[in-house]
């Protein structure tokens, strides 16, 4: 289905989604995430590069897994604790993101499907936002298959056309969501595909970042597993965990139980999100610590984006949206590191 | 005013006589304005080095990983390690010596003056810079800093972009160093509790809404504890690992172990999260700003902070980080203690 709207009808079109929770991207002080819009006038799509991406809403930095408590004699009560169902969109997602969300689709689906992610994730609607300029200098979308007007993922795509926006509704999802306003929506004229067609070109000219020999990284990473480049390039982590938290495609989690009293015993069983980046991600019970220094953290990480999830998936687990470049509180840049591995000797 | 090639040369002459194993500076990075901190290793890579109004990380946090890794080599190389310091991270360095977590001898020190100026704050430059992006900083006397962007160089006033911490700072220039780069000079500051002002005259109500707000945004991410250079406990109450594990642990003590906070990301344990790292630094934060600088969330950390470094200078008259002989605030006291508070 493909649309115009006008940008002043807008806010109308968010208000018809009465029935949904709508998110969008929000400023508060300098900083812009995705929250919960109560006035469809406060949607702004005029934004940079979100802090979080649309992943903080589907797979939830803190998700109940069970209740339990001994309250009774009987012994244990557990209560198990799903996400309520309810449908939501979120607008403003950016065409990386959103191809991130396929690619944790692929960790959380398959063979076991992860009941908590996909009940939230059935229930979403990724309305994309195309970036006529990159909306980070480090956005790098185009060396890892993605491109700045990339629908993978997506069940609307919005694309700015000055007054108006240029509408296209990809799946019966997205149609869903047009169809309560369909007197806002115009058929687009022959002119508005032209400079569609236009602003496609143009904005992938403004990526202004790239890695070299892409194609060549996951085969030459094979051999790398033992490089001392690894220690070279960890030298300034600080060993944080921005890159891996901020990043929307990993999702790594931990599962604990958190007891509120004691006795009687009562707790909950929670996932939070964990960070491969955090010296305590690999501690044994036993004490031992199979990745001990920074090095092979780093060394993780890129493996795991480059290297084992390629050959398992058949993607990189990265979509270039830049984040873990612009918040490394020290500058180590994902793009630097994979050119010294393309141009690694010995 | 530093001049880059003194700096170069100093680096140089250490390097070429074997004095120092290798040098923490400031290096340019290939994308953009920030610097990377930079390992110097050989006389040639002393051309890498760059001294600009955009070298605000406080590099001495790097002496904990140098500690580290000492520990475990079997034959270390004893040499000191080179280290370019600000006023701010000289403080820090003595804290560290204070702390005896490193020795006098384990520290070249190649302090850098910042005169009667100070560095950026990133996020302000770019604020005035309104989308332009900025290629290149560099200072211009004291009131001015000249940015280049693709549209050719603007002056700004420094105290447009200057960091917080600059506009409050103690000691422009290094308090301890081996070589001194630049004047030892100091711009004046009439309040350096100013910007608590503010926080300071909100009802007790209020504040308690702000932090509310503020840390219930934190994702822990611990950015703010990695960077600290004062943070540097081998374990942390904020990790699940905070205990010894030997041979002989029974999986029973394990679970018995005291967890001090949860992973979850919760006002509750944000706030014990945040409350054990500000308590555990009064006394001993020498207010680089780092921990606010590096926070994703842009939560303003450094307030935490600064209310225990003036509580500490108005109850107990103490300064952190001048003095590497003076006894900790916390390990020692004086009978002119205040102790109102013990009742
Ligand atoms: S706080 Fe002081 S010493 Fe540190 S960078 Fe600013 S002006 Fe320089
Ligand atoms: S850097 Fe910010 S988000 Fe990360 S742990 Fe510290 S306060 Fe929280
Ligand atoms: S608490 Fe913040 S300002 Fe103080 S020394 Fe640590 S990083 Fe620097």
């Amino acid at each position: 289905m493909e649309k115009v709207l006008d940008k002043k009808s807008f806010p109308q079109w968010v208000k018809k989604l009465s029935s949904y929770t709508v998110y969008a991207p929000v400023q508060e002080d300098e900083v812009w995430n995705y929250e919960v819009i109560t006035n469809p006038e406060q949607v702004n799509l005029d934004f940079p590069n979100t802090v979080l991406s649309p992943k903080k809403i589907i797979f939830p930095q803190r998700e109940v897994y069970l209740e339990f408590s001994a309250s009774n004699e009987d012994g244990l009560e557990v209560k198990e604790v799903l996400p309520e169902e309810e449908p939501s969109v979120i607008f403003g997602v950016r065409p990386c993101d959103a191809r991130a969300l396929t690619l944790t689709d692929k960790v959380f689906g398959g063979d076991f499907e992860d009941i908590y992610y996909w009940k939230r994730r059935n229930q979403v609607a990724l309305v994309g936002l195309a970036c006529h300029t990159p909306p980070s200098p480090n956005c790098f979308c185009l060396s890892v298959d993605g491109s700045p007007f990339s629908k993978e993922g997506l069940d609307v795509l919005m694309s700015d056309l000055g007054s108006k926006y240029f509408v296209e509704a990809f799946s019966k999802k997205g149609e869903q969501l047009i169809n309560p306003a369909k007197t806002l929506f115009k058929p687009p004229t022959e002119k508005d595909k032209k400079e569609l067609d236009k602003n496609r070109t143009e904005a992938k000219k403004r990526i202004s970042r790239q890695i070299q020999n892409i194609k060549k990284i996951p085969p030459k990473l094979k051999g790398m597993f033992d490089s001392s480049l690894w220690d070279e390039e960890s030298m300034s982590c600080l060993r944080c965990g921005i890159c891996t938290y901020l990043c929307p495609t990993c999702h790594c989690f931990d599962i604990n139980d958190e007891i509120f009293s004691s006795s009687p015993l009562s707790g909950k069983r929670i996932r939070t999100w964990d960070n491969c980046q955090f010296p305590d991600f690999t501690m044994h019970s036993s004490g031992h610590n199979p990745r001990q220094g920074k090095a092979s953290r780093l060394r993780q990480r890129i493996m795991h984006k480059f290297q084992y999830f390629v050959e398992r998936y058949k993607n990189y687990q990265c979509t270039g949206c830049g984040r873990c470049i612009s918040r490394c509180p020290v500058g180590i840049d994902i793009i630097e590191v994979l050119d010294k591995v393309s141009s690694y000797e010995g | 005013m530093v001049n880059l090639e003194d700096l170069k040369k100093e680096a140089k002459t250490v390097l070429e006589e074997g004095k120092v194993k290798y040098i923490i500076g400031y290096e340019k990075s290939a994308n953009g304005l920030m610097p990377v901190p930079g390992f110097i290793k050989s006389p040639e890579e002393v051309e890498k080095l760059i001294w600009t109004p955009a070298c605000v990380y406080n590099l001495t946090k790097f002496l904990v990983d140098e500690k580290r890794r000492k520990s475990r080599e079997k034959k270390p190389d004893e040499r000191p390690v080179g280290l370019v310091v600000k006023g701010c991270d000289s403080r820090a360095l003595v804290v560290l010596l204070q702390e005896k977590f490193i020795n006098r001898d384990d520290v070249f020190i190649i302090g850098v003056s910042c005169e009667e100026t100070g560095v950026i704050d990133e996020k302000k430059l770019i604020k005035k810079l309104k989308g332009k992006k900025a290629e290149k900083i560099e200072f211009d006397e004291k009131d001015n800093f000249i940015v280049t962007t693709q549209e050719g160089k603007v002056k700004i006033a420094a105290s447009e972009v200057l960091a917080e911490r600059c506009l409050e700072c103690k000691a422009n220039s290094p308090v301890i160093y081996d070589v001194l780069l630049g004047e030892k000079a100091k711009r004046s500051v009439d309040n350096p509790f100013q910007s608590l002002e503010k926080i300071e005259s909100l009802p007790e109500r209020e504040r308690w809404k702000f932090w509310k707000e503020q840390l219930s945004k934190c994702i822990r991410c611990y950015a703010c504890r990695s960077v600290c250079p004062m943070c540097y406990c081998d374990e942390c109450v904020a990790d699940t690992i905070n205990f010894a594990v030997t041979a002989d642990t029974t999986a029973e003590e394990k679970a018995q172990k005291i967890k001090w906070l949860e992973k979850s990301p919760v006002k509750s344990e944000n706030f014990v999260y945040h409350l054990v790292r500000a308590i555990h630094l009064a006394g001993r934060c020498i207010d680089c700003g780092e921990c606010e600088r590096v926070c994703p969330l842009d939560i303003p950390i450094r307030f935490l902070n600064k209310k225990l470094e003036k509580d500490a200078k108005e109850l107990f008259d103490y300064e952190a980080g001048f003095d590497p002989e003076q006894p900790s605030l916390v390990s020692s006291f004086k009978d002119e203690d205040p102790e109102d508070f013990i009742r």
